[in-house]
């Protein structure tokens, strides 16, 4: 490790020459910035990992059930499993979804699981993101730029490779593809994430497409080619919101949209990578159930924790809750990327008082969680190191089979006292090794 | 490549013109600076009619800070090298991320050079090279013939543009005009021919075109 951190220059030259960057917005502008990368990984043991793999396997198999029960013939709520409430005033519910079945039945092709590891070494999730979860470059370029910067590290150390991950990706997208190429549908170059759309149509082999260079033409969807050829697309890994990805479906006043991809998508025409709709399968409060879900489907216990979470929707678990409030985490479920987050313990009295009345008003919205006290990670800071709590993002690919990629995005906060560890907060990343023996 | 829509082909054209604005306007800024510093330290306003850009510069220095590194100066070096980075960086499953990773660092050095140069040919000679490096890393690293020769265009055109401008010898228009007529033929964008045909004959009177340089010019302003 102290060859890596002795090449932490040469590593950050090398990330600012590839430009490895996220995009953020303030004050209504756009302004690009190197995603801070602390060059000592997470390292996850092989029976570790092994364990993990069955677990995320499992719940992200199970999610896959969920939506197409939702969507489909809703057993899980005809059997009482969810109520019924939660499911339809979800935000994430799209009732346009209603009845589709997406190619090869796949819904959530690419996860995003959060997860934390406890001081006692247990596995908890936070979190699961199945619409467009975004991260994966980060730690693919990072392994790939350090292994130049410090070829020895890796000499040394048993490393699985995860450098597969947009072989991985071009699997699934060819695992669904209903005839045609593969495009990366980006919203634009001023998209926080364009860095990740572009290096993974570039390492997948698939075309970065702009909004303007779909259209649709009897019912089949196409890539406008400049000598006026047109070109079928079966597989559309969309990096575009749900609400925003066709204007006469969804938001009529989007202008990132393919208007009318929703009835290619309808017809079996295109696969849409993941499914819309899916955000109803990773609310906040959905999380909840999703042990209860993995039971239902596939007659199995979850593998992997919930964090411990209380749904304010719940009369009994709403009491909890305020009378608690002041140790709990408090989630608004409508929010993502670290934002609507509220620890309790952080808050004066007044707010405190406040924060119980919201709740009250508006239960639906809101979860709370018991603080994990998750492990610290050493990061480089100066001459020396300092511990940093840190998160995992696992992606969970599904094709043919459910496949965890050896690795995952690392975040960590920089920030002593804070466990958000998202970029648009500060955060930094590390790449994330998992041991091969 | 190979599969190129027209938005993408627009961007391949412009970072081709970009990055030749952006390398050729570099290496005759230093030849002007050359006189400014002991010879004539009013050489920039040639330098500006030439390439008929306004004089609104105070004086040399004012010239040399402005023209090289403000953004605020639509026509700087800088405000060019973000242009090229612009087309650029939305061309990256075209190019690959080691072709793009060139013009990240041209942009990277005319960032660090702003404010710091000392001795800026030295300072800027990385443009320059990263420039150099990235024509060479795209012949090497993109396959598909047509990617290229819609950059090159791009390139061929703005260098002929500027090297007409600046009152470049009829050895070097002539060479600079045969690559471009190469290119546009190999291109599948409509082109006004007409245009073409004007041009080829203000061309072929060798050493006389300059009697038509304003010609020449708008021909090759009006063939897209």
């Amino acid at each position: 490790m102290r060859d890596m951190v002795e090449h932490m220059e040469g590593i950050n030259r090398l990330m600012a020459r590839y430009g490895v960057k996220f995009g953020i917005y303030k004050n209504r502008e756009f302004h690009e910035q190197l995603f801070p990368f602390d060059p000592l990984p997470r390292v996850i043991g092989r029976d570790e990992f092994l364990y993990l793999e069955k677990g995320l396997a499992q719940r992200v198999d199970a999610l896959n059930c969920f939506l197409a029960d939702v969507y489909g013939e809703k057993k899980i709520v005809k059997d009482g499993v969810i109520p019924e409430d939660f499911i339809f005033s979800s935000k994430g519910y799209l009732p346009q979804c209603e009845g589709m079945v997406p190619p090869k039945q796949v819904y959530s092709h690419i996860s995003g699981i959060d997860l934390v590891q406890a001081k006692d070494g247990d596995w908890y999730i936070l979190e699961d993101n199945l619409r467009i979860p975004s991260g994966a470059s980060y730690p693919m370029i990072a392994r790939e730029l350090t292994r130049q910067a410090s070829p020895r590290t890796f000499m040394k150390n048993h490393v699985a490779d995860n450098r597969n991950y947009a072989g991985m990706l071009k699997e699934v997208m060819n695992h669904v593809n209903t005839g045609g190429i593969n495009v990366v549908l980006t919203p634009g170059r001023y998209n926080a994430a364009f860095f990740e759309h572009s290096y993974l149509a570039e390492r997948s082999g698939a075309i970065l497409a702009m909004p303007q260079d779909l259209y649709v033409e009897n019912n089949r969807l196409y890539y406008r080619q400049y000598q006026g050829k047109q070109l079928q697309v079966g597989t559309v890994y969309r990096r575009i919101s749900d609400e925003y990805l066709d204007p006469l479906c969804f938001e009529p006043g989007s202008l990132i949209g393919v208007p009318g991809i929703m009835d290619v998508y309808r017809s079996g025409n295109v696969a849409l990578v993941n499914a819309p709709g899916n955000g109803v399968a990773d609310d906040k409060g959905i999380y909840y159930f999703v042990p209860q879900m993995v039971k239902y489907y596939l007659g199995e216990e979850a593998i992997l924790k919930n964090a411990p979470t209380y749904l304010a929707f719940y009369e009994q678990d709403r009491k909890y809750i305020l009378e608690h409030l002041g140790r709990l985490v408090v989630k608004d479920v409508s929010e993502a990327g670290g934002y609507g987050v509220v620890f309790g313990r952080d808050l004066e009295k007044e707010k405190l008082e406040e924060l119980k009345r919201t709740i009250i008003g508006d239960a639906r919205r809101f979860i709370a969680q018991e603080v994990i006290d998750f492990i610290d990670l050493d990061i480089v800071e100066g001459d020396g190191s300092v511990p940093r709590k840190a998160d995992l993002r696992a992606f969970v690919l599904c094709g043919k089979e459910t496949k965890i990629w050896p690795s995952g995005l690392t975040r960590f906060s920089r920030n002593p006292d804070s466990f958000v560890v998202n970029s648009s907060q500060g955060g930094g990343f590390k790449d994330t090794w998992v041991l091969s023996q | 490549m190979g599969i190129i829509s027209i938005e993408k082909a627009d961007h391949l054209f412009w970072l081709g013109r970009y990055t030749e604005r952006v390398f050729t306007t570099l290496m005759t800024f230093f030849k002007y600076f050359d006189q400014m510093l002991d010879m004539d330290d009013k050489a920039y306003q040639g330098f500006c009619e030439k390439l008929g850009i306004p004089v609104v510069y105070e004086d040399m220095d004012d010239f040399i800070a402005k023209y090289l590194f403000s953004l605020e100066d639509p026509n700087s070096v800088y405000s060019n090298m973000v242009r090229a980075f612009n087309n650029a960086v939305i061309l990256r499953d075209e190019l690959s991320s080691d072709t793009l990773s060139y013009i990240q660092m041209s942009l990277d050095c005319m960032e660090h050079a702003k404010g710091h140069a000392n001795a800026l040919a030295y300072d800027l000679q990385p443009v320059k090279d990263y420039l150099f490096a990235f024509w060479g890393c795209l012949d090497d690293n993109v396959e598909d013939e047509e990617g290229r020769n819609i950059i090159k265009c791009g390139k061929y055109l703005e260098r002929l543009d500027l090297y007409m401008r600046l009152g470049f010898s009829y050895p070097y228009i002539e060479k600079e005009f045969n690559k471009f007529i190469n290119r546009l033929h190999k291109i599948r964008i409509g082109y006004h021919l007409t245009e073409v045909d004007r041009l080829t004959e203000v061309i072929s009177l060798k050493e006389g075109w300059t009697a038509r340089q304003q010609e020449a010019l708008n021909a090759l302003w009006n063939i897209f």
